[in-house]
């Protein structure tokens, strides 16, 4: 499987950025500060349990159900 | 007039806030920020001002110098009286006992939001609304703050971490109350909108990622870059000894860098097996070594580029280390003339806020 981390990342930023791009960006920067690599991650990222689960709970932080 | 801005140097609070008193006679100020020096902190300057402004909001911070449009002071309190013409509404709340670093601040953030008309009013008028934070410095916890904080809301919060004088009395004010150990929160609600500008006197000196492999959040320590001794990485990036590594903790800082934005972390010192920071790098974070830039310069810029319009009232958070370059390259009256054109006040922070916590940095707020 590849490409979860990815996935959940995006899902993160279109749902709480609704289409504002000043809000994505923002999304972006928060999880990068919160060590995620989010421009490292592609859909054919490896699923890194790991990462998988980290990126899992960061969207439940933002309050976004994947 | 829709923002003033005075910087005060009086006996005590009392004789502050009286002086600004006359100052604002005639003027209605929704909300009073103000920087004081900590001189003033043995005479309570937050609820002098409360009985001499009792209708306005007042939110402030101990600070170790102070700016106020083109000058740059010290013993002094510099204040910026907005008025309903630029900011309508305020709602303020307080958080203390912030250095447990347990934070849940969704609640308390759907409450400013309410106070507003809820989440999707600000969502929809996301360029009205915005925030002012000050954090009282020794609790350490900016930085787990404003990451909890960024989960609860997407309001934009700008601001810094109280400083002082050598007298060592760190505070934050809201209303008539001091706090230690705290954060203060204002969210604005600005009538013709707001920008914000950061910049910071470095710039990336190596291209290379080091990723943070081993660290210590709560304790701003971090032990490995690439699964090696972070002391020995950087000494190879920056091509020195390791032993000489300190010497290079001021020239040569870490940032996160985000499409270009820099998030800068300042060296403290070497501790066994490790080095803190001035902020804590969580592991997974991509870092450059970075370099000091020009102040002056990288400051017009980010001011010229940013504010292309008059704006009401620009307030500066800008860092003590900022501070003190330029007044020992004798930048200073360099420095605030820059800011000369508008209506501004700022102060020297011990750790700057936007987005996350930041060091070495002016975080900057444009009201306009």
């Amino acid at each position: 499987m590849a490409g979860q981390i990815y996935n959940i990342i995006q899902s993160v930023i279109t749902q709480k950025s609704k289409g504002n791009q000043i809000i994505a960006r923002s999304i972006k920067t928060k999880m990068i500060l919160k060590g995620i690599s989010v421009d490292k991650y592609t859909p054919s990222s490896p699923d890194d349990p790991i990462m998988v689960q980290k990126v899992k709970d960061i969207a439940k932080e933002f309050g976004v159900t994947i | 007039m829709a923002i003033k801005t005075l910087s005060i140097k009086a006996t005590d609070s009392q004789d502050m806030a009286q002086k600004a008193k006359t100052a604002l006679k005639d003027f209605n100020a929704e909300l009073l920020l103000f920087f004081a020096s900590s001189f003033y902190d043995t005479s309570s300057p937050a609820k002098e001002l409360s009985i001499a402004f009792p209708h306005s909001r007042i939110i402030g911070s101990t600070s170790h110098s102070e700016y106020c449009n083109s000058s740059y002071t010290d013993n002094s309190v510099s204040i910026m009286a907005i008025d309903k013409q630029s900011v309508e509404d305020v709602c303020i709340q307080v958080v203390e006992n912030i250095e447990q670093k347990n934070f849940n601040l969704h609640s308390l953030m759907q409450q400013m939001e309410s106070h507003f008309g809820g989440q999707e009013e600000i969502f929809n008028h996301f360029d009205r609304y915005v925030g002012i934070i000050l954090f009282e410095t020794t609790a350490k916890a900016e930085e787990s703050f404003m990451d909890a904080l960024g989960t609860a809301s997407d309001i934009l919060f700008v601001g810094g971490s109280s400083s002082c004088t050598e007298n060592n009395i760190s505070k934050v004010y809201a209303d008539g109350k001091s706090y230690t150990k705290a954060a203060v929160l204002a969210v604005l609600k600005t009538v013709n909108g707001y920008d914000v500008l950061k910049t910071q006197s470095a710039c990336i000196f190596s291209q290379q990622k080091l990723t943070v492999t081993k660290s210590d959040m709560s304790q701003r320590i971090v032990y490995e870059f690439d699964h090696r001794p972070c002391g020995e990485v950087y000494a190879e990036v920056l091509g020195v000894p390791k032993d000489q590594i300190q010497n290079y903790f001021v020239s040569n800082p870490l940032g996160i860098v985000v499409d270009e934005e820099i998030f800068v972390r300042t060296f403290d010192k070497i501790q066994k097996d490790g080095i803190t920071l001035h902020c804590g790098l969580p592991e997974g974070s991509e870092i450059n070594v970075l370099k000091i830039g020009d102040i002056i310069a990288d400051t017009k810029k980010a001011l010229d580029t940013t504010i292309t319009y008059t704006p009401a009232g620009v307030i500066n958070f800008n860092c003590l280390y900022r501070t003190f370059e330029t007044l020992n390259k004798e930048l200073t009256q360099q420095y605030c003339s820059l800011f000369g054109h508008y209506n501004s006040i700022g102060f020297s922070t011990s750790g700057e806020a936007f987005l996350g916590h930041i060091n070495e940095t002016s975080t900057i707020l444009v009201i306009k």
